[in-house]
Formats: structure tokens, C-alpha cells, sequence
């Protein structure tokens, strides 16, 4: 390989703007930039002028890109992990069934709609749930093959729309503006929803109940895949056929989230904008996202439903509990309408590196072609993200040029597990000439990361974890910098007492 | 709020939080305010809550306010005071 070379002035992938060189440790320029596009360079890769975009409010200077949509669709599936468990073992079903706490083995996390009918609720320690429902079957949570489920449904529903908002295990919000021309009517919309997810599709209801259901014939007319290449592995079947499945749609996702809450297992509920204020003014207060000490006040008020609280004034509101109440009564009068914010599926990202003296060695090739997955692996707009589909392209000398393309079974952000069959087709079918420019571009991406499963409930904990050790190491070293502790925490001296600056103060944070 | 480091606490290391900050206040004729001016920067009073007095420490350095609850414009919720003894008006947050 080359000693060290300077970046090149104008790269052959063609992209001045948002690219970086990184040196390698062997001394080697590696680029890793934004996407290729077709039809533009020797490789035929185009410029970025090129991209098409698929449009949506972009973020200022960062790779994340935002798609909004007003009118929602909350997909609810009720206790998520434990139909995950009964979708992987269907004996399950019917049974009285209950799932361990991943924090405290000792006690129960969700329990069956049968084990409830014996007393058993959440909460509860095993010998006490044991002793009401000696019957009962215990598992251990499984997080990691819940995260999965929940990635494959996502997965599912992002070929339905590109705005897919996940909030927690079971519950997403899917943006449907625009989706008119492709689907058709709300109806349709949930309907294509519930195929995609559902055991079935029952015609959906109106909030009001009067225009009842319409039963839509020929379905698969209706699903034409929004992504035909970025279906998930298994196909869109993999997310679906989830039993317990609640849909409801409304403009913004509160109003989505409620009519979901208020509809039946197979009986999606369709609020028209007509029909929201009056379908909110009737709903507990009980649906808005407010803390539970909130709530207790609410009750204690005797504000039992949204439009309760809607009559009084929003000032009223907001003198009692603060920037929350602003929040409630905008939500329960209809005032605010929180669009669904979907992450765009990531642009292709590349990463490149050129030989000077081209090089014909495998070992070689092979090193390179390592390093290239590494600092591709690397790339910020990777993260949260597994890699699917991977392209590498050579130029070789004399200007002929090779290319290979894999689709990894099992996604993955482990460099071996993505370098492995690269090896495998590099053995296969070589180039058959020496490499002067060698590039490795993710093409395609599935939701979620090994690294760290962003719905685990174990692991936020060990994310908590790992925040503490970083704040007590970024502690240490500000200390270390600039001779004096920068970070305080706050206690508590007199929380109650009536003279405000005297209940609580500064005191240095020194781990 | 992080997790207690087990250092021990001194006084001298304590900074008390929500410290007073002196604003000019215009009144209506009921003594209640409607504008308030902090930096430079003059709010209307969109809305006035509670109302209650404080009365203490007269046996070292007497402490007489005037407290009063208050929404600015553009949602901004604090709570100002008037220092009887000195006259002068405070804001803090609630």
C-alpha cells in the first residue's frame, strides 16, 4: 500500500461538501462522505446535486432529516412483550401467563388477560402471584428478542409510510398525510395499517359511529410496498399478524393515541377532523400524558374528562400545575396537534480509499476492504441503524472497474459479521486486475443496533449506568483542566421553606 | 438530580439556588403590578395569582415581603416581591 497521500482537491466520488477524510493508521486517506448516485462518476456514481430527496423539514447542517405528518395513526399493541412471547411460543396462548420484572427477577412486569382474571396484576412478587394462580407460567424477560419483534414491525409499517415515530414497545405513531393517492380514504389507510400488522382486516369505524364500517375488497391492491428494496428480511409477514392490535387515526398524535386507547382489539377508530373536539371533550382525563401525582390532582378536583378540563381557563390551568397544565388544557381543547416526527431511513454512506500504486494483492484487498467497513460503521448517521445491503466497487487499472453486492441475512453493525461474506465474494469472483480506487457503500439499513437496544428495558439501565461512569470521568477530568470543580449538583437545605432562595443550593459535584 | 457523592457538605461550598433579581415594576392603582422589566427587557402582566406576605426573623435581621404570583406574557410564570423595608421589587422563580 501507498505511503501517506493528501486528500484529493476534487474526490472521485465528487463530493466537496460533507465529506471527511479520515487518516488511517496506516497513513492511508480514507473518505467517508454522503452517497453515490448513479450515472454520475466512474463509477457511476453522480453528484450530490443529484439526490433526490423525499421531502420533509431538513435539519440545519446535520445528517438527521425529520418527515412531519398531522394526521396520525397510533398502532397499539397492548402488552408487546408478553404477545412476543406468545408469538414465539403460541402454546402460551390462552394460558395464565406472566413475565419477570428484567430489574427484580422477584416480581411480575405483564401479566395475561387469564392470570388477571385470578388476581395476578404487574407488581406482584412471584410467591403472592404463585399463590392466587398456581397455574400461572413464569418467563423471563427476553428484551433483546422484544427490541427485535418491535424493529421487524417497524420495519413493516416504514413500507407502509415513511414517517414512522416509535414511542415505546407496542405503541408507534405512522404519519399518513399524502398517503391519499397511494391508498385512498383514512379507512383504507388503517386498513392497509392493519394488514400490515394485524391477524386480519375487519372494516374500521367512525368515531361517531354513525357511518359504521365500509368493507374494502382486494386488499393487495392496496399495498403497494412504499420501498420495494427496503423491505425487511422476511418480507412485510414478519411484522405482521400481531394479535390485540388497536388502531386508532386522528389529526396529531394525542388524538391518535386516545382514539387507539379507545378502540377494540380489530375495530380501528377513524376520528374526522369534524369530529375531533367532540370526540376529546367525552374522553377521560386519564389520557393525557401527565404525571401520576398530576393526575391525582386532577381527580381530587373532580376533572374527570377532557372537556372538564377544556372549560375552564387555560390561565387557571396553568397557575396550578405550571408549563404540564398549559400542555393538558392545550391538548384537551384541541388547541395543539403534535405532528408524527419520522427519522428518515439514512442515506447510502460510502467510504472510499485510493492506491496510487494499484494493488492486485488479496491479503491486501481484503485489509483494506476492513478498514473501509470499519470507518463506514463509523459514520454518525449509522448509528441506531443495522447494516442490510452492502456494495463494494474497484476501479482498476486501465479504467475497467468491479463490483460486488451482498444482502447480509441478518443485519448487522459488527465488522466481521459484515466483512465475512464480503470475503466469501471476493474469493468467488475477484477483480481481475489491480485495484487503484476501492469503495464500500451501505445501501440499505434495518432499524435497531447490537450495540445497544434502544427499547431494552435492561438495558436503559446499564445506559444509566454508563452515563454516571461518564459524567464521574468528565468530572475528574474538568477538575484535572481547570483546578476547580465545574459541575454542582443540587440539594436540598430548606424544601419548604417560605422564603424561596433558601430551599435548595449548589453544592460542587465531586465523584 | 445525580446521585449523592458522599462528600461532605460544607457551608462554605453551598450556593443557594433561585436567588432574588431586582426588576422595576409598574403598578395599577390596586398596588398590583402589570409590567415588570428585568434587563432591560419589559413584560406585561397577563395574569395575577397568589397573593401572601412573610413576616419573619425579626429577632436578628427582620424579613418583610410582599410576595405575589404572576403570569408574563408569552407564558413566563415567576413570582415577585416587594421588600418592605427597603421598598425595592425582586423576582424569583415560584
Amino acid at each position: 500500500m501507498s505511503p501517506a497521500v493528501p486528500p484529493p482537491a476534487s474526490p472521485p466520488t465528487g463530493r466537496a461538501g460533507g465529506q471527511w477524510p479520515h487518516p488511517s493508521p496506516r497513513g492511508e486517506v480514507v473518505e467517508v462522505g454522503p452517497p453515490t448516485r448513479p450515472g454520475g462518476d466512474g463509477w457511476g456514481g453522480g453528484p450530490p446535486g443529484g439526490e433526490e430527496r423525499r421531502g420533509g423539514p431538513a435539519r440545519q447542517g446535520g445528517a438527521a432529516r425529520w418527515l412531519t405528518s398531522d394526521r396520525a395513526v397510533c398502532v397499539w399493541i397492548p402488552l408487546f412483550a408478553l404477545r412476543a412471547e406468545e408469538r414465539r411460543r403460541p402454546d402460551l396462548i390462552g394460558k395464565p401467563t406472566a413475565l419477570l420484572a428484567a430489574e427484580d427477577t422477584r416480581r411480575l412486569w405483564q401479566v395475561s388477560s387469564r392470570a388477571r382474571h385470578s388476581g395476578v396484576r404487574p407488581g406482584l412478587t412471584v410467591s403472592r402471584a404463585i399463590g392466587l394462580c398456581p397455574a400461572l407460567t413464569l418467563l423471563e424477560a427476553d428484551p433483546v428478542y422484544y427490541d427485535e419483534q418491535f424493529s421487524s414491525l417497524l420495519s413493516a409499517l416504514s413500507n407502509v409510510s415513511p414517517v414512522i415515530e416509535p414511542v415505546e414497545l407496542g405503541r408507534v405513531f405512522v404519519g399518513v398525510d399524502g398517503l391519499e393517492r397511494m391508498y385512498g380514504g383514512p379507512e383504507k389507510q388503517v386498513e392497509v395499517i392493519e394488514r400490515v400488522v394485524g391477524p386480519h382486516s375487519p372494516p374500521p369505524h367512525r368515531a361517531d359511529r354513525r357511518t359504521g364500517g365500509q368493507a374494502v375488497s382486494g386488499l393487495g391492491e392496496l399495498l403497494p410496498p412504499y420501498r420495494p428494496t427496503a423491505l425487511p428480511p422476511g418480507g412485510v409477514g414478519k411484522g405482521g399478524e400481531w394479535s390485540g392490535l388497536r388502531l386508532g387515526c386522528a389529526r396529531g398524535k394525542f388524538a391518535a393515541w386516545v382514539a387507539a386507547s379507545r378502540a377494540k382489539p380489530g375495530e380501528p377508530l377513524i376520528v374526522s377532523d369534524d369530529e375531533q373536539a367532540e370526540f376529546l371533550r367525552t374522553q377521560p382525563v386519564a389520557a393525557l400524558p401527565l404525571d401520576p401525582d398530576t393526575h391525582r390532582r386532577l381527580w381530587q378536583l373532580e376533572l374527570k374528562t377532557l372537556g372538564d378540563l377544556a372549560a375552564l381557563s387555560e390561565d387557571a390551568l396553568v397557575s396550578q400545575f405550571g408549563r404540564e397544565g398549559r400542555t393538558a388544557w392545550r391538548l384537551a381543547a384541541g388547541k395543539i396537534t403534535e405532528p408524527v416526527m419520522g427519522h428518515e431511513v439514512p442515506e447510502p454512506i460510502t467510504a472510499s480509499i485510493d492506491f496510487p500504486n494499484p494493488i492486485a494483492d488479496r491479503p491486501i484487498l481484503i485489509q483494506a476492504l476492513g478498514k473501509l467497513i470499519d470507518h463506514a460503521l463509523h459514520h454518525p448517521r449509522r448509528v441506531g441503524w443495522r447494516v442490510h445491503e452492502v456494495r463494494v466497487r474497484a476501479v482498476l487499472e486501465h479504467g475497467s472497474s468491479w463490483m460486488i453486492e451482498i444482502t447480509l441475512k441478518d443485519p448487522s453493525a459488527n465488522r466481521e459479521r459484515i466483512a465475512s461474506p464480503i470475503r466469501a465474494k471476493l474469493e468467488q469472483a475477484p477483480p481481475n486486475g489491480a485495484v487503484e480506487h476501492l469503495t464500500v457503500e451501505f445501501t440499505a439499513f434495518i432499524r435497531g443496533t447490537t450495540e445497544l437496544q434502544l427499547f431494552a428495558r435492561d438495558a436503559q439501565a446499564a445506559a444509566r449506568a454508563g452515563c454516571r461512569r461518564a459524567l464521574r470521568w468528565a468530572a475528574r477530568e474538568i477538575k484535572t483542566r481547570v483546578k476547580r470543580p465545574m459541575l454542582h449538583h443540587i440539594i436540598e437545605v430548606h424544601p419548604w421553606s417560605r422564603i424561596p432562595e433558601r430551599r435548595y443550593a449548589l453544592i460542587d459535584f465531586d465523584p | 438530580m445525580v446521585a449523592n457523592s458522599r462528600t461532605s457538605i460544607r457551608v462554605d461550598r453551598l450556593r443557594p439556588l433561585n436567588l432574588p433579581r431586582p426588576v422595576n415594576i409598574e403598578l395599577d392603582h390596586h398596588a398590583l403590578p402589570t409590567a415588570v422589566t428585568s434587563d432591560n427587557k419589559r413584560k406585561a402582566v397577563e395574569s395575577v395569582g397568589e397573593i401572601w406576605q412573610v413576616d419573619d426573623e425579626w429577632w436578628r435581621e427582620r424579613i418583610a415581603r410582599r410576595y405575589i404570583e404572576v403570569m408574563l406574557e408569552g407564558g413566563g410564570h415567576v413570582v415577585l416581591y416587594e421588600d418592605q423595608i427597603t421598598g425595592k421589587w425582586f423576582m424569583q422563580d415560584p
